[in-house]
């Protein structure tokens, strides 16, 4: 038994790390970090700015973005993947490649997502904060930047780990689409070996695994080591060791 | 605030003018008409709900009024204008909060350089040795690098003073500053209250607190319902209130 899984390591590693490169388009683990990178870099910004849309005072920027998050919410990821997979070439007659329809349906999706939990940390908050910013005389993103943010997003740190670590998983969801990710990498090694699909999809399972834990460690230790800086009553109420990440998965 | 505020005499400060404002049917401020000197400290006092609050957060705007207007600096702050004017003009009005609303996220000196250098373009060296000096003038030099989170009450709310002269404003106005406070701290912030008085800074107060107002007002506004009912020098309404609410209002705080 674990003689098969070192056979399947040893033959099949650079597959599943790398996909066919050189000779074919980067896959394996190398292009799902980079789809989770990409994904996660730019689905926190968006999703700034869309809570900031969804708490503007303008219309023409509240109920946009309001609708798209509701649509969002109400969809299987899985639909909207196929949806932009077979509608954007269509619309745009452009061979679109799937890795960056992959790429933009999890940024909508998961910025979507996330878009709640930054305006969650805003609105809850309170008034106070941003009368003492205007009273200071900054203005409505000045104070944002400079005052409700920082603590916003502090405050939501474990809600938007188990965002990240979701939107890690969903890169899975590519294989729809033929994104050759690892997910893709192990079914094609799966696919040749035929007899042992328990240990090709442990060790997917493992790597994903990994994956995840690594990043709830890291979000951990930058959460501990703010909380250190900004030591009080206030923050000693809830110290980070405590509240061991609710990050399992809040699997949306 | 289709009413044009007339300029204002050079040794106004502040001047309300026909001030209304209604939460839906309810009418929070009735024609509020008053003003207040430059160098004079006004306490408001008036029983809860009267609107004291309401009032001093129309002065800079954290409230909109529906008619009237309110004039600082020969300005009116309730006249239509873009955004950073209106910013401009906050940043020279103090205000402190009942529940003093400092940034947890920043050290105690940040929380009072962080305005200078964002909003008025200070550069960081200079604000902050300014913020050190405003920090022992409210006694706390020694918790600069403290977090909010870690001061009790009244050194948080000296801070939130230190935090509002930062910015150098002409006037500053307290809404309630030691009501959120455990009794034995009110004390250190009505010390640093007067002191600011003695400077000759222009005070506008919400306060309970009736000895303050006895030493430290040159007048009194007593409101009630959100009207003025009653403006006087502290000894006049301390000793011979002319309203009946007054009255009233002064026989209950015996008891």
């Amino acid at each position: 038994m674990i003689q098969d899984f070192i056979n399947i390591i040893n033959d099949y590693w650079l597959l599943l790390l790398i996909g066919q490169y050189p000779n074919g388009p980067l896959g394996g683990l190398a292009n799902t970090l980079i789809l989770s990178a990409l994904a996660i870099a730019l689905a926190f910004p968006v999703s700034i700015l869309m809570a900031l849309a969804r708490l503007s005072k303008w219309r023409l920027l509240r109920w946009p973005v309001t609708g798209l998050v509701y649509v969002t919410r109400g969809v299987p990821l899985l639909m909207l993947i196929l949806w932009c997979y077979f509608v954007i070439p269509l619309w745009t007659g452009a061979d679109v490649p799937s890795f960056l329809i992959m790429l933009v349906t999890l940024v909508i999706y998961q910025g979507a997502f996330l878009s709640e939990v930054v305006r969650a940390g805003i609105v809850s908050l309170g008034q106070g904060q941003m009368d003492a910013a205007k009273a200071l005389g900054h203005g409505h993103m000045s104070a944002m930047r400079f005052v409700i943010l920082p603590q916003a997003l502090y405050n939501m740190i474990p809600s938007m780990i188990s965002t990240f670590v979701s939107t890690i998983k969903d890169t899975t969801l590519g294989y729809v689409i033929n994104v050759p990710d690892l997910t893709f990498a192990a079914s094609q090694v799966n696919n040749q070996l035929l007899t042992q699909p328990f240990q090709v999809f442990l060790i997917l399972a493992v790597v994903y695994y990994i994956l995840c834990w690594s990043l709830t460690y890291v979000a951990n230790s930058i959460e501990r080591r703010i909380t250190r800086r900004r030591a009080g009553p206030r923050n000693a109420r809830l110290p980070a060791e405590a509240a061991p990440l609710k990050t399992i998965t809040e699997q949306l | 605030m289709s009413t044009s505020v007339s300029e204002p005499k050079a040794a106004t400060a502040i001047r309300i003018a026909d001030v209304c404002k209604n939460y839906g049917d309810y009418q929070v401020l009735k024609n509020i008409n008053a003003e207040v000197a430059r160098g004079e400290v006004v306490v408001i006092c008036g029983p809860s709900g009267s609107g004291k609050s309401t009032l001093i957060r129309t002065v800079n705007r954290l409230e909109e009024i529906n008619s009237g207007g309110i004039s600082f600096e020969g300005q009116n702050i309730h006249a239509p204008m873009r955004g950073s004017e209106l910013n401009k003009l906050r940043s020279r009005i103090g205000f402190v909060f009942q529940s003093f609303n400092l940034f947890p996220h920043l050290s105690v000196v940040d929380n009072v350089s962080m305005s200078p250098i964002r909003v008025k373009g200070v550069s960081a060296d200079v604000a902050h040795d300014k913020a050190l000096k405003l920090l022992d003038r409210v006694g706390l030099a020694d918790k600069a690098n403290s977090y909010p989170g870690q001061l009790s009450g009244g050194q948080q709310q000296r801070v939130a003073i230190a935090r509002a002269l930062a910015m150098e404003p002409p006037v500053m106005l307290f809404d309630e500053p030691t009501s959120a406070l455990d009794p034995e701290m009110v004390g250190e912030v009505l010390s640093v209250m007067k002191s600011l008085a003695a400077e000759g800074m222009t005070m506008l107060c919400v306060t309970h607190e009736m000895g303050f107002a006895r030493d430290v007002a040159d007048r009194i506004w007593f409101i009630d319902a959100g009207e003025i009912l009653e403006t006087a020098p502290p000894e006049d309404f301390f000793k011979n209130p002319r309203h009946p609410r007054a009255q009233r209002f002064l026989a209950d705080l015996r008891h």
